[in-house]
């Protein structure tokens, strides 16, 4: 009897299974995205002079809302639209959805140390030998780096598949959008991991981590970039150029309705959680000085620290041009990518060993 | 067709590979009222915009000519609900100019009064909308937030916050009390505080400042050859108000200042309507410090009002009761055309008597109706994106131009 419930602590914090759909995977993500949303909407009622959602659940200040709107959204009719390939139309956001999140298992969320932790048991499985600890992570790979970008960066061709699928002109104009801001969002998260990756001499994110500096000390022109990047890669304001509400209607989910329309706009914030965690292990340190559940937690609160500082952005931005919003990336972001690049050669060269 | 290069104000030639199309926005619209805007697109640059009003259309002329003219006031101020004092006070102007009337000297400073607080109300109002097509949500309810203030000063005023039906052939319907006098220096002390908010978030920040210099610009020129009216006008260069041109009301005897700009492009268009509230509340100030004693109704009519009647209303509560002569009074033969400066632009009024009980034709000259034309001249080879600066920008109503 004891074996067995050993067995099943055992199989239920293996990390590529706790890690991708607990915590701080897929559930803890959802419920993080409800609170998210929540708190967008607060904080932007603060600053706005309203009250925002209250009346759902007046004593915890209408956390709750939350939860109905997404039981309304969830249950609510699935309109597809006469004319239109259906088995692409369901598909394109299931595809938007899931290449948003495969990105959250290969991110290092903590180390996992010898002894001492809930997770000491899974050590050896998902040892890293750059740091020479147990990295807590769905699945390990040495170059996560190149990874987890990479596979971020397939989410825009799903996007304009969901637009041609639908064949509405306003989707077409957002995702026509997409794609070119797009090609330049990715140059910019690209460049600044990057030169984190020139400075460390590393491609693994937990290296980075473990090696005590945070990247934003080491090369806080590589943090603007990728805030940026991020921003614009994730549709926050002032870059929310492909959903342009007044200009068209919500971009490339305009005709999606019910839970596609969930799986379609839900899409942006779980990329954008995702890139806050690649954020904060990045530049800000990461789980240290903490290991193990602790530290993943420890991370957890600095990434959704990042997340909700971009949804913060709503209430001071607008939203720019696409014209404007290229010219910034290529104009201005692109020479201070290259000067992180610089920056992280020398500062590679000259400290970080 | 070729392709062809297109000069940006940054000088910036960009290549324009020809990708035409058509966009049909609206006619229900997630920022504003209900019109329709054929757009010809080409790749992101504007070909064409053709407008569609009429959605809202409430054939306000054809129906004046069949009630009477005491009824006709609630109807010519539904095209304008935000602006409703001017559309009221124009028609009246009108009226009295047929019927021959005096107004006192308090009811006129009364006029302006209301005028300008809904002056106020109504560039808050096209603030608010400007803010939120450019994705500005705190613009957009502040604007709102603030309007509100001023909704409830209106409200105080005259016992509605929009469609006021405010003003009456000679005079107003209800005097100004020390209350409500307390009340406006309180909303003027607010919106000085809150404008200076408003420049730091809303006026001088970069993202709006870039999504609004340079677009739709309009030359001095064009903007006297296109009709542009009101704010829009002032915007370009042109020093025009009919305030000042041709005052009414009380506006002689009030000190002001018309703000110009010679830019004449989107952010202009928004400085002035910053700048015009400013203005108005020096008019508000000016309006509670010098206001006479007095009847605020014109002895003509007010003589008519039995006395116990006069009794609770006027001298209780210091409100008109309508004496038994507005029924449907028919006034004499003739025609009169009344001009006044509404927050849109100028607004004409052409009211024909031929001695019946109500008038024989009534004309209409909207701002927002001159507008379209501006917009859509405007529109044209300006990007996607800025078709909504340049509707947010010129404040046009659908409603006030469909009449």
């Amino acid at each position: 009897m004891v074996d067995i419930l050993f067995a099943l602590r055992y199989y239920f914090f293996y990390p590529s299974f706790f890690a991708v759909i607990i915590f701080p995977g897929l559930i803890f993500t959802t419920i993080i995205l409800l609170l998210t949303i929540w708190f967008e909407r607060k904080v932007a009622a603060r600053v706005q002079m309203r009250v925002g959602p209250l009346y759902v659940s007046k004593r915890t200040g209408g956390i709750l809302q939350l939860i109905a709107d997404a039981i309304r959204l969830v249950f609510s009719e699935i309109i597809i639209p006469v004319g239109v390939n259906p088995t692409l139309y369901v598909l394109a956001p299931v595809f938007v959805i899931a290449f948003t999140f495969i990105p959250m298992t290969l991110i290092p969320f903590s180390a996992i140390p010898k002894t001492g932790s809930l997770l000491s048991p899974y050590f050896n499985i998902f040892y890293d030998y750059e740091i020479g600890k147990g990295v807590f992570v769905g699945y390990f790979v040495p170059y996560n780096m190149v990874l987890i970008l990479g596979l971020a960066s397939i989410v825009p061709i799903f996007i304009l598949l969901q637009a041609w699928a639908t064949n509405n002109r306003f989707a077409i104009v957002g995702a026509v959008r997409e794609a070119l801001l797009a090609v330049s969002y990715d140059v910019l998260l690209v460049m600044s991991i990057a030169a984190v990756a020139i400075e460390y001499h590393t491609l693994d994110i937990a290296k980075v981590v473990e090696s005590g500096i945070p990247g934003i000390v080491a090369n806080p022109l590589a943090a603007i970039v990728f805030l940026v990047g991020m921003l614009m890669g994730t549709g926050k304001f002032p870059f929310e150029i492909v959903e342009a509400e007044s200009e068209l209607v919500v971009g490339p989910s305009t005709e999606y309705s019910g839970f596609l329309f969930v799986l379609a706009m839900g899409g942006g914030y779980i990329s954008t959680f995702a890139l806050s965690f690649v954020f904060s292990d990045v530049f800000l340190g990461g789980w240290l000085p903490f290991t193990g559940l602790p530290g993943a937690l420890w991370n957890a609160i600095k990434a959704i620290l990042v997340l909700w500082f971009t949804v913060f952005l709503r209430s001071v931005y607008g939203r720019y041009r696409i014209d404007q919003a290229l010219r910034g990336s290529w104009k201005y972001m692109l020479p201070v990518a290259f000067a992180s690049l610089v920056l992280g050669l020398v500062v590679g060269w000259l400290w970080i060993r | 067709m070729l392709t062809s290069q297109a000069e940006y104000p940054s000088g910036m030639e960009v290549e324009i590979v020809p990708v035409e199309g058509e966009l049909n926005v609206g006619p229900q619209h997630p920022g504003s009222g209900h019109m329709r805007i054929y757009v010809k697109l080409n790749g992101d640059i504007i070909v064409d915009a053709e407008l569609d009003p009429g959605y809202v259309h409430r054939a306000v002329e054809k129906l004046s000519e069949v009630r009477n003219y005491m009824h006709l006031i609630p109807l010519v101020e539904r095209p304008a609900i935000l602006d409703s004092i001017h559309m009221n006070l124009g028609y009246i102007m009108a009226v009295e100019k047929i019927l021959g009337v005096d107004v006192p000297e308090r009811a006129l400073y009364l006029r302006t009064l209301a005028a300008e607080v809904n002056r106020i109300a109504s560039h808050l109002y096209g603030t608010g909308i400007l803010a939120i097509f450019l994705g500005h949500s705190t613009g957009f309810m502040w604007g709102f937030g603030d309007r509100e203030v001023w909704v409830e000063v209106l409200q105080a005023l005259t016992g509605a916050r929009v469609t006021n039906s405010y003003i009456i052939p000679g005079g107003v319907r209800r005097d100004l009390t020390p209350a409500i006098k307390e009340m406006i220096e309180k909303a003027i002390a607010y919106q000085r505080k809150k404008v200076q908010d408003w420049y730091k978030i809303f006026v001088r920040n970069p993202n709006i400042r870039d999504r609004l210099e340079n677009v739709g610009v309009m030359s001095r020129e064009n903007a006297i050859k296109w009709g542009a009216v009101g704010p829009n006008l002032r915007a370009s260069g042109v020093y025009y108000d009919v305030r000042k041109i041709e005052p009414y009301a009380a506006y002689d005897k009030v000190d002001f200042e018309i703000p110009v700009y010679k830019e004449g492009d989107a952010y202009a268009r928004l400085l002035v309507r910053f700048e015009e509230i400013e203005q108005s509340m020096r008019i508000l100030e000016q309006v509670i410090k010098n206001i006479p004693e007095g009847n605020i109704l014109s002895d003509r009519f007010f003589k008519q009002i039995p006395p116990t009647r006069l009794k609770k209303w006027w001298e209780g509560q210091r409100r008109i009761v309508f004496p038994g002569y507005y029924a449907s009074f028919r006034p004499p033969k003739g025609e009169a055309v009344s001009r006044v400066e509404a927050a849109r632009g100028e607004l004409l009024y052409y009211v024909v008597s031929d001695g019946s009980p109500h008038p024989y034709r009534l004309r209409m000259i909207t701002p927002s109706y001159r507008l379209i034309q501006v917009f859509q001249e405007l529109a044209k080879g300006s990007r996607y994106a800025d078709l909504v600066a340049i509707y947010g920008s010129l404040d046009y109503f659908p409603p006030e131009a469909d009449r």
